[in-house]
């Protein structure tokens, strides 16, 4: 039997029985639909939470605390770094000779060591008072943080600052009543600052500094750290330190407290990070999250195609119901396919084909269904999550579902399959009947 | 010159299980049927004449004994083999048609063209010209319900011409059909024996007997004379006309 002649009968079998393949094709149609939905949610939630997490930081960015050999966690470093800490007696500084020693590390564009402030300060303006998380970087330009400006530059230089975008949302009126209207945040682009900085000196005494400083930038809102954080050249910030404890810090010593590293792409960070921890320090990056977060979300994706697939099992348990039934009907139909010289394998192919037609019309249904439910599912999920956002606040996702290409492919190649495996058996006991028997079948 | 035989049986034994009994359906049949000849098998129920049909045509497995159908061994062939046997050597006729009752008469006459990777241009030429053949030239597109039982027969007969087999299988052409199509369809198949077909009829029809160029009796599974035949048939029938009486 050639192929064509057989895809014909197949094609004129299945649409001599409209009503009932129609019928069965819907279990497949539901199911189908069931594993696009799901899976595409799923896809649709980890895009959000990575896209979340780009913003956080750009991916090219590894942080490197300094390393402990006894394997201490992490945040000690961060609590006991920096130009005032006291060392550990087996720690992995961040010293000068790290820096070049992570530079000569392939893919590596540059190195940014990192400094917080060690005291007190009160940033004033007019009669408005503010905080914020003071930052030292040594470079001149913030733009090789992958930082960008709103307003202004993002240099940095001796006596000026750059802010991140919700600093001056922080202001507030330390003299408000409790019924004042809430302060609206100024517009500090080219306005002076005064940071007032304090330490107990030995015997007890509050000492105050003020220092002025002018706002040359303010930076693009990126949902993360930097939104909350003042910039400053390291050396500023490094002066504000020594200027608290009364010594100099003697970096070939004390190191830093904590280095960003810059990878010329994401596709070498995790190397990179991987070769820093390997130095022994504390590497981290935003990419071994989203390596994390992804795996999560592959497991969620097969859970839910689960769900979805236990849908499209009952769908095959409906075509191996129809297709005995079917053959039932029809075994004079066999008798005489046999009689005129139909092989057994002509009849297998002829039942299995029919069975594999029914899930791939029902696949190819619920492909469309799910992809358009889908669709439909993005748009009304978008709009609840911004009605929400808005009364609560929070970030408005830019999706709830998505569709990767090869989802419909695997679908509709998964629901022919199910209907092929699903007709197996009554094909099997179709072909092998005696063409006698099957003739004389009432 | 010897004859040619188109159909050998030796000693043919087929036994259906019942149960724990069996059934003999066909008891050492010895059998030889010309090529060109019109046999026609007379029996009454359960002699075995169907089984012989259909074992002739492939079919059916015999339980022992051998079947050669011109020179083919009908009993030993393998699966594919014996399609290709049932496709191109003989043609089948069925007392209750068995027809597609979705198909049109021409698609129905081609159907056993599906199988055999003949051509579309020449299924509709060949399923036309055998329609005509059978009077039936201007029903080519009439589904089998928009025909009468002598015409889906006449379908059915086409059908059984497409390949051109030698030999032409008829278990009861005429079981379901009033007397009068049921003459024009032994007429058909005398026709068809005077092109030079070998023509097996297996019949309650006595009249069948007529066209035949030889009548070979049944009776509980073997090959009996006709006089053995009319006294057995004679007192089963007055058996019953005493159970009656």
């Amino acid at each position: 039997m050639r192929f064509f002649d057989l895809v014909g009968l197949i094609l004129y079998n299945l649409n001599r029985r409209k009503g009932r393949v129609a019928l069965t094709a819907v279990g497949v149609i539901i199911g189908t639909a069931a594993v696009v939905v799901l899976v595409s949610l799923a896809a649709g939630l980890q895009k959000n939470a990575t896209s979340q997490l780009y913003g956080i930081s750009d991916l090219t960015n590894i942080e490197v605390y300094p390393g402990y050999s006894m394997g201490d966690s992490q945040g000690m470093a961060v609590a006991v770094g920096g130009g005032g800490g006291k060392q550990m007696p087996d720690m992995q500084l961040l010293t000068p000779s790290t820096i070049s020693d992570i530079e000569a590390i392939p893919g590596v564009k540059q190195v940014i060591p990192q400094d917080y402030l060690q005291l007190g300060i009160d940033m004033v303006y007019g009669k408005l008072h503010s905080y914020g998380n003071v930052i030292g970087l040594d470079t001149d330009d913030l733009s090789n943080m992958g930082l960008t400006a709103s307003q202004g530059v993002t240099s940095l230089a001796k006596g000026t600052i750059v802010i991140g975008s919700w600093v001056t949302r922080n202001f507030y009126d330390p003299k408000a009543r409790p019924n004042d209207p809430p302060v609206e945040p100024p517009d500090l682009l080219g306005q002076s600052v005064k940071f007032v900085l304090s330490k107990w000196s030995a015997d007890g005494v509050e000492v105050k500094k003020t220092v002025t400083l002018k706002v040359v930038g303010v930076l693009n809102e990126t949902r993360g750290m930097s939104d909350g954080s003042i910039y400053l050249p390291l050396s500023e910030v490094t002066a504000w330190n020594e200027w608290s404890r009364g010594t100099r810090i003697n970096r070939n010593k004390e190191g830093y407290s904590m280095l960003n590293v810059r990878a010329e792409s994401v596709d070498v960070t995790t190397d990179i990070a991987d070769a820093i921890n390997a130095l022994g320090y504390q590497a981290n990056t935003p990419q071994s999250y989203v390596e994390g977060i992804n795996s999560f979300f592959m497991v969620l994706q097969v859970i839910f195609g689960g769900v979805g697939a236990i849908a499209l099992l009952v769908a095959a348990i409906g075509i191996a119901n129809t297709m005995t039934m079917a053959i039932l009907e029809r075994t004079r139909e066999i008798g005489l396919m046999k009689a005129v010289g139909a092989t057994n394998k002509d009849v297998l192919s002829i039942f299995l084909g029919e069975a594999a037609g029914i899930g791939f019309l029902g696949g190819l249904g619920g492909v469309l269904i799910g992809w358009g439910g889908s669709a439909i599912l993005n748009v009304v999920a978008l709009s609840y999550y911004a009605s929400q956002v808005s009364q609560q606040g929070g970030l408005v996702p830019s999706m709830a579902t998505s569709t990767p290409f090869w989802l419909p492919v695997f679908a509709l190649g998964f629901a022919t399959v199910i209907g092929l495996l699903s007709g197996l058996y009554p094909a099997l006991h179709a072909a092998s009947l005696v063409p006698v028997n099957a003739l004389k079948y009432e | 010159m010897p004859k040619e035989f188109a159909v050998e049986l030796q000693d043919l034994r087929k036994v259906y299980p019942m149960g724990d009994t069996e059934v003999v359906a066909l008891d050492n049949v010895n059998l030889q049927i010309e090529k060109g000849s019109f046999t026609v098998v007379m029996g009454p129920s359960g002699s075995g004449k169907s089984t012989l049909l259909y074992l002739i045509g492939g079919l059916d497995w015999p339980t022992s004994g051998m079947i050669k159908v011109w020179d083919a061994v009908v009993d030993r062939m393998d699966e594919n083999t014996l399609a290709n046997f049932r496709r191109n050597r003989v043609g089948f006729i069925f007392q209750s048609f068995n027809l597609l009752a979705t198909m049109p008469a021409d698609e129905n006459v081609a159907f056993p063209m599906r199988f055999s990777g003949a051509k579309p241009a020449e299924r509709v030429m060949r399923s036309r010209a055998l329609l005509e053949q059978v009077g039936l030239g201007d029903r080519a597109l009439h589904k089998p319900t928009e025909l009468s039982g002598g015409q889906q027969q006449r379908v059915a007969i086409a059908r059984a011409l497409i390949h051109d087999p030698p030999l032409i299988l008829a278990d009861e052409p005429t079981g379901n059909l009033d007397s009068t199509s049921g003459y024009s369809i032994m007429q058909l198949l005398s026709e068809l024996h005077k092109t030079g077909k070998t023509v097996l009829v297996v019949t309650h029809d006595s009249r069948m007997q007529q066209f035949a160029t030889n009548t070979i009796y049944l009776l509980d599974g073997r090959i009996v004379t006709p006089e053995e035949f009319k006294n057995a048939t004679d007192v089963s029938r007055l058996e019953k006309q005493t159970q009656e009486g």
